[in-house]
């Protein structure tokens, strides 16, 4: 098993050392021309992934709406992600009129990179990450909002009302639901007690001890939240209103046409994979797993993740602009502030490790019992909140009902009178 | 040349380029995207620091909050651009930054001046110094010694208080400030000032004319009271 | 005379101090010689990080083990998140009124 997943060490060693006897150079640029091989290899990877999820969401989603999806290019299908990229590349390049052309071209580019960058830390195996960064998490959230300044230079440079409200409407929705995100991601922070992924990711394995648990046990509602916001973040279903024909043509990349217009696709679906890595490493324990090699749990639980994205795609009808900012604001912040509080004063109250009961006092438990004390915490305000917003929700369309009733009554009233 | 000061030396470039195409340009909305540039350039700066963290929370802070805002402030009051960048005083503003760049070089740099037989330069900082005499590396655990000293009572847990409730009193203030207002309320506030300068026009003129007559300075009638303003904004309104 | 003394990484510290003053300079001008007040708003946020430039060397050059630096840098970028907030609130709302931010045509407060 060692072999396996040190595999790439050992060869990005073997090229290193190749360079570097070869041709001679400092040891140091020989890393560096090995670092980018790797770099180009996590690129290709990212792409390569993107043309297998477009035809595995049009395949699923189809099935969920009783049809049977692209089936004419090649057998089952398959070559329809190359029948796409053929007619992405062969579409005409439209530019507007009086574009700002610097910045108007510009804009897919950065989000693409953008979200390319994301997987610069995502651990795939014990040895095998782009970068172990002492920050990782906080990276990931940085790099996300960083794509923001793109969407609003691609509203901007269409030269176009409707793309710049689109901007503008896309713009609110993704920081607003950067919020929640933080606040979720700060209870695992808090039990992993550190930012970097790969000690969050040894914390749910069975390493130095600890219980081997993954975080979905702990924080239930960190879970549901952050994905619900990782859905939102990337603008998929049924959060897509901004890019709806229907509502606003198709919000900030109304202008772009052609390759321009294919990679704002690939950023989305990147980011949507990287929102399902995050998730994965975040709260199902990341490339831990009994006998498979360490990137293929990595991979099959990102595969199960985002089936649960398409499946919401699927499914679910499309939201509104207010009621997405209502339950944003009113919903998801006040319950994530609430769960870390209680998950704060939970995990200083009840400890697992002596050490630290004797430095801060507490509650010595086993790591079951905290598990178990923590869970049933999340658990419970989760369906408190849910039981809160529902109820409000019922009186709200109660409230609404009678209010038509009582128009149809009058106008009835002054029809028959 | 190491590596390093290679690339501090690429960063520095286009950290001080991209500011001075901030200041100087006309179109604000390209301004605003070299602004971002230059974070970018900063958050480099602080990877060389060796301070990780604040490279992260630079590109989180400043270019995912701060530049949208900006952005979205030059999209709001678009009616404003397209103008000479430069003021009246822009000459006068030139001079005084290079007399204080100047100074600052003067004071900072690593050359030694004497004026007047005062010293100047090279201050001898007393750099830190491990048991070997270099530089000690940044601990991996700056991190947990800031998150530490932000709710160390001894340290900075009342500052960080303070910030907070700073930050609340921001929210709310803001919102308030540029909250929605109807057409008929920014009007009325447009009358009102516009009323008061023209009172305090007349009244100026008044004691004027009043002084150069009778020689004693007649007293101005109050201008901005609300009531007075009110009525010639009424008054205006009636002619109009 | 060593230029290079006392340097981490090849860095000596003034490179980065004369780096922030430079920044701050042109942040200055930012602020004293233009028309708009947002304009004006880009140039206080220049000034701002190159405070922070100059704190975070200093931390790293002078005392890496102590917190005092990096608190300090982190309560700049709160204030000047706070404070690019209420200045942008102010500019709409001031516009809004007067449809103009030009800082020399606002001048009812004069005396």
């Amino acid at each position: 098993m060692n072999f396996l997943t040190d595999l790439l060490s050992l060869i990005g060693d073997f090229i290193s050392n190749i360079i570097h006897s070869i041709f001679s150079f400092s040891p140091s640029i020989a890393d560096a021309i090995v670092m980018g091989l790797a770099a180009i290899i996590l690129c290709t990877f990212a792409a390569l992934s993107f043309m297998a999820l477009t035809y595995a969401e049009r395949k699923i989603v189809a099935r969920i709406q009783d049809r049977v999806g692209p089936n004419q290019a090649g057998p089952l299908g398959l070559l329809q992600p190359l029948a796409d990229g053929i007619k992405m590349f062969t579409k005409e390049d439209t530019t507007p009129a009086a574009a700002d052309r610097w910045v108007y071209n510009l804009a897919p580019l950065i989000i693409a990179v953008f979200a390319l960058t994301t997987y610069a830390v995502l651990p795939f195996a014990p040895n095998v990450v782009g970068t172990n960064l002492n920050v990782g998490v906080f990276y990931v959230i940085a790099i996300g909002s960083g794509s923001i300044i793109a969407i609003l230079m691609a509203g901007w440079g269409s030269n176009n009302k409707y793309a710049l409200l689109g901007a503008f409407r896309t713009v609110s929705q993704l920081v607003g639901y950067e919020v929640p995100m933080l606040l979720n991601v700060l209870p695992i922070i808090m039990i992993s007690g550190s930012l970097s992924l790969i000690d969050i990711i040894n914390r749910q394995t069975l390493a130095n001890g600890n219980a081997g648990l993954p975080n979905l046990l702990y924080f239930p509602l960190s879970a549901v939240v952050f994905l619900i916001s990782g859905i939102a973040e990337t603008a998929r279903s049924p959060f897509d209103l901004l890019e709806a024909e229907s509502e606003i043509v198709a919000g900030f990349h109304v202008e772009y046409s052609g390759m321009k217009f294919a990679l704002f696709f690939l950023g989305e679906y990147v980011n949507a994979l990287a929102v399902a890595f995050m998730f994965c490493v975040l709260f199902l324990g990341g490339y831990a797993g009994p006998i498979l090699p360490p990137y293929i749990w990595l991979l099959l639980k990102a595969a199960v993740v985002f089936t649960i994205f398409m499946w919401l795609r699927g499914t679910l009808p499309r939201i509104r602009v207010d009621q997405m900012h209502d339950m944003n604001w009113k919903f998801f912040v006040p319950v994530s502030i609430i769960h870390l509080l209680i998950s704060m004063v939970l995990l200083k109250v009840f400890t697992d490790t002596p050490s630290q009961l004797e430095a801060t006092g507490g509650i010595l438990v086993s790591s079951g019992t905290r598990m178990l004390i923590l869970f049933v915490a999340s658990a419970l305000t989760l369906l408190v909140a849910l039981g809160i917003a529902a109820r409000r929700a019922r009186m709200n369309r109660l409230a609404e009902e009678e209010v038509l009733a009582k128009r149809r009554m009058e106008n009835m009233a002054a029809a028959g009178a | 040349m190491t590596l390093q000061q290679l690339i501090f030396l690429g960063l520095a470039a286009v950290i001080v380029l991209a500011a001075l195409f901030v200041v100087s340009t006309r179109n604000l909305f390209r301004a605003a995207l070299m602004l971002v540039v230059s974070f970018f350039g900063i958050a480099g700066l602080y990877v060389l620091l060796d301070a990780g963290f604040f490279a992260v929370a630079q590109v989180l802070v400043y270019i995912g909050a701060i530049s949208i805002l900006i952005i979205f402030g030059v999209m709001l009051t678009r009616g404003m651009q397209g103008m000479e960048p430069r003021n009246t005083q822009a000459v006068g503003g030139a001079v005084v930054a290079a007399i204080i760049f100047g100074v600052l070089v003067l004071l900072l740099g690593p050359f030694h001046v004497t004026i007047n037989n005062r010293e100047f330069g090279n201050i001898a900082w007393n750099f830190a110094k491990d048991a070997t005499g270099n530089a000690p590396a940044v601990a991996d655990t700056y991190i947990a010694s800031l998150g530490v000293a932000l709710v160390d009572v001894n340290q900075f847990a009342l500052p960080f208080e303070l910030a907070s409730v700073m930050i609340l009193l921001v929210m709310i203030g803001a919102i308030w400030v540029a909250r929605e207002r109807k057409v008929a309320e920014v009007q009325a506030d447009r009358r009102d000032i516009l009323a008061e300068e023209r009172e305090e026009e007349a009244s100026i003129e008044a004691a004027k004319a009043g002084a150069s007559s009778t020689g004693v300075p007649a007293v101005p009638a109050a201008p901005g009271l609300p009531e007075t303003a009110i009525a010639h904004g009424a008054g205006g309104h009636g002619e109009h | 005379m060593n230029l290079f003394a006392n340097a981490i990484h090849g860095i000596p510290l003034w490179w980065f101090l004369v780096l922030a003053s430079a920044l701050f300079c042109i942040g200055l001008y930012g602020v004293l010689g233009r028309k708009n007040a947002i304009a004006m708003l880009m140039g206080v946020e220049l000034m701002l990080n190159a405070v922070n430039i100059n704190l975070l060397a200093f931390w790293r050059y002078i005392a890496p083990n102590s917190a005092t630096g990096t608190a300090f840098a982190a309560f700049i970028f709160v204030i000047a998140a706070a404070e690019a907030a209420v200045g942008l609130g102010l500019i709409i709302s001031v516009y809004r009124s007067m449809q103009s931010i030009d800082p020399e045509t606002l001048d009812q407060l004069k005396l």
